[in-house]
């Protein structure tokens, strides 16, 4: 669905040994790699939002309520809302955390995050947000800063995802949490088809007709299939020191919530 | 079971959905009600409801941004001042705050933590009261009101007067002229038969017994 608010490469194991790596299916010069897809979220960032609510047909704000609703999070909380784009989540967890938390909502990309800043602005969201220009895998910030960490549509986007799992470890407080909302694969073979018939077919279309840019959401969806399936990045969390890791299906698999905790 | 319907209204994102609608009814009824104004004494507290027919819980916060208050509607139950279970028909009695205890008393339902955050939400509940007719004024002007309401009352009697007439002609026209139903009284009088005819079995049963008997003795 969502063109991703961390511009970096789309693959699973992203760079090759040689000085190539991914864009999407395309094999490029690793050179090229961050002005090419820095280059999508600049074009599709305003109009970001109203993309969102077309391809998933509004459903993308239950992923993201299911996400808050399994964050556990309590007034006073600090919250980073990693490759947080246009500020969904941070707009949420700034009204749960109250004035004596606080939420930095982080984006590498400097487009999507002057969206997300005025629209948090326009809603009167200003008393605890705070806005970092960030990179998942060199998060700057403090050991064991934060009680929840979020990455919504984010991950599968980051060069080196095993990094950037252990850079958010790093940040997180012994007994926070990881919330890793992201695409994933369908549980069910007819449900995959139907979805990569409307990923190739009809969503570079709507990407065209509304944000006049088809190429990005060609993209988008070449991307969503280099990531890793649910097993695999839940395996990945473990690996980065995770513990009591788990993942939720959210309609069918084209969407997984993964959960992992530091203690 | 209820676990089952737990996990199926989870994977259909249920509790996310109604959080969604509810949140969304109640704002826009906070926005137009004087009740606004008591949610600041809410701020950041959260009432959790678990309805026994739902099977997941509604947490309910007020939250406060630079320009209102606003009332969110999550499945977070971490954070409840005050949780409640009950039932639906239980709910509803809710809204008057001082029947809480009393609800308790009669095991119609059970509180957990602070039972004043659950009478400062009923006594919200209790006070939203909504002038539509001053909020519309405020829209479109006094004059315009005043005519749309009479239109929508004189629209409501005939529509009242209507159905009232609809009504007897189809009963005129099942009972008197199709005959596929009988009348009340036709009905009575086949009561008061039957009536007739199971007395008089009865006693005609007790004749019997008494001439078996008489028999049986000579």
């Amino acid at each position: 669905m969502s063109a991703s608010e961390q511009n970096q490469s789309p693959d699973k194991q992203d760079s090759t040994p040689d000085n190539t790596t991914h864009f999407g299916y395309k094999t490029i010069d690793k050179a090229d790699k961050v002005s090419m897809v820095a280059g999508v979220f600049h074009s599709v960032a305003q109009q970001y939002d109203v993309m969102n609510d077309l391809m998933s047909f509004g459903v993308h704000r239950l992923w993201k309520r299911f996400t808050i609703d399994a964050s556990g999070v309590r007034p006073g909380n600090k919250v980073l809302d990693l490759a947080g784009g246009t500020g969904d989540l941070t707009a949420k967890f700034s009204q749960l955390v109250g004035k004596d938390g606080k939420v930095i909502l982080a984006d590498i990309n400097s487009s999507m995050l002057n969206v997300g800043r005025d629209k948090l602005r326009d809603k009167g969201l200003v008393q605890n947000i705070e806005y970092v220009q960030a990179n998942a895998q060199y998060l700057p910030f403090e050991d064991n800063t934060f009680d929840i960490v979020t990455i919504a549509f984010g991950l599968r986007n980051v060069t080196d995802k095993d990094m950037a799992l252990r850079s958010i470890y790093r940040v997180l407080k012994p007994g926070g949490r990881l919330l890793v909302l992201e695409f994933s694969k369908p549980e069910h073979e007819l449900l995959n088809k139907a979805y990569d018939f409307y990923s190739f077919n009809i969503l570079p279309k709507i990407g065209e007709l509304v944000a006049k840019d088809g190429d990005s959401y060609q993209y988008l969806a070449e991307s969503i299939r280099m990531h890793p399936d649910q097993e695999t990045l839940k395996t990945m969390m473990d690996d980065a020191g995770f513990e009591q890791t788990s993942f939720k299906n959210l309609t069918g698999g084209v969407v997984a919530l993964h959960k992992g905790y530091k203690f | 079971m209820t676990t089952a319907l737990s996990k199926i209204a989870s994977s259909l994102m249920i509790p996310q959905a109604l959080a969604s609608t509810l949140e969304v009814v109640i704002n826009q009824t906070l926005a137009l009600s004087s009740a606004n104004a008591s949610l600041d004494k809410l701020t950041q507290k959260t009432l959790t409801i678990e309805l026994a027919e739902l099977g997941f819980p509604l947490s309910f916060t007020v939250c406060n941004s630079i320009e209102n208050s606003q009332m969110m509607v999550t499945a977070l139950t971490e954070r409840a001042d005050c949780t409640i279970k009950t039932s639906i028909k239980t709910l509803q009695k809710l809204k008057a705050g001082q029947q809480i205890t009393e609800l308790i008393k009669q095991n119609l339902l059970d509180l957990t933590g602070d039972i004043k955050v659950a009478q400062q939400f009923a006594s919200l509940a209790e006070n939203l009261e909504i002038d539509w007719q001053s909020e519309l004024a405020n829209h479109i002007g006094d004059i315009p009101t005043h005519k749309l309401m009479q239109l929508g009352k004189s629209v409501s009697a005939k529509l009242k007067f209507a159905a009232k007439q609809i009504n007897a002609d189809a009963s005129e026209y099942i009972v008197h002229e199709k005959r596929l139903v009988v009348t009340r009284s036709q009905i009575e009088h086949f009561n008061q038969q039957v009536f007739a005819v199971s007395t008089q079995v009865d006693e005609l049963n007790q004749r019997i017994s008494q001439l078996i008997n008489r028999k049986t003795n000579h």
